[in-house]
């Protein structure tokens, strides 16, 4: 295998074009865990496994990406979570 | 007391609350929905008369909205964006919004909790008409309470050696038993 079809395998192309949206919601110390497992059932249609999942991420690494999409879908979203009292932000999808 | 019985799916969801309980469930709500009415423009922003949305207009057209000094605010109203300018031009479309949802489902649950209150019942067995919002409430008092009282992870152990002596130590038990309250909430949902 030749090195420069090697380079171009590694060649990250994220940075070409837009990265999409992510909507995160962080962690704090008084949202109940089954309360916040409820919220993602209800505005994101997930499993109960997979929503425990998720905030289980949120409370053990303090953050987790809920939803990705367009700008507007995702300030859709953080108003919902603002709406039911989870502290959630929006931005570009992180690959560093 | 504070005892949930029935489900919204059977339409016979019910919570047992005592007058002192009451008392101190509305004193709360009222006091939030102060502390959310401080910008009183919310009530102009969707109307169908033709002065009210031609302020709404003159609203739009404001500069961004920076966040709201007062703690609590900031966290029932947080940033959506890292970026202080993004956040306050987003700020500027939905906070109006977002203060008035969180202001109708105050006012929900002291339209709950007064009736018994105004009828001088010892107790009350209250009919909850819309779970969600009584839910969505509930979790607001809880927020608002645990900016006041710097809640963080270790409260509760705190909270547990604390002498009763403690100015805060009866306001804490309110927060617990919010939160229990809302865990028995989610149980019967």
């Amino acid at each position: 295998m030749s090195t420069e079809i090697e380079e171009l395998s590694e060649l990250d192309l994220s940075k070409f074009f837009d990265r999409p949206w992510v909507c995160i919601v962080w962690d704090d110390p008084v949202n109940l865990q089954s309360y916040v497992t409820y919220v993602f059932i209800k505005l994101f249609g997930f499993s109960k496994e997979k929503a425990n999942k998720l905030m289980m991420q949120v409370h053990t690494e303090g953050k987790a990406v809920v939803s990705a999409g367009s700008r507007e879908a995702m300030e859709n979203d953080v108003q919902r979570l603002h709406e039911h009292g989870l502290w959630a932000t929006l931005q570009r999808e992180d690959h560093g | 007391m504070g005892e949930f019985k029935g489900t919204p799916a059977t339409g016979d969801l019910t919570v047992a609350l005592s007058n002192d309980e009451l008392h101190i469930l509305i004193n709360l709500v009222e006091q939030l929905l102060e502390l959310l009415g401080e910008r009183n423009f919310i009530h102009h922003y969707q109307s169908d008369d033709p002065f009210a949305q031609l302020m709404a207009a003159q609203l739009m057209s404001m500069e961004p909205l920076s966040a709201p000094e007062d703690p609590v605010l900031n966290r029932l109203l947080p940033n959506a964006y890292a970026d202080p300018d993004a956040a306050d031009e987003f700020r500027k479309f939905t906070e109006p919004r977002l203060r008035q949802i969180k202001q109708q489902h105050l006012l929900y649950l002291r339209e709950q909790l007064v009736f018994p209150v105004d009828h001088e019942l010892p107790k009350a067995d209250i009919a909850i008409s819309d779970a969600q919002q009584w839910l969505l409430a509930l979790n607001d008092l809880r927020l608002a309470l645990a900016v006041r009282l710097e809640v963080s992870v270790d409260t509760f152990e705190k909270f547990e050696l604390m002498p009763d002596s403690e100015p805060k130590k009866s306001l804490l038990a309110v927060y617990f038993w919010l939160g229990g309250i809302q865990e028995k909430l989610l149980d019967h949902l």
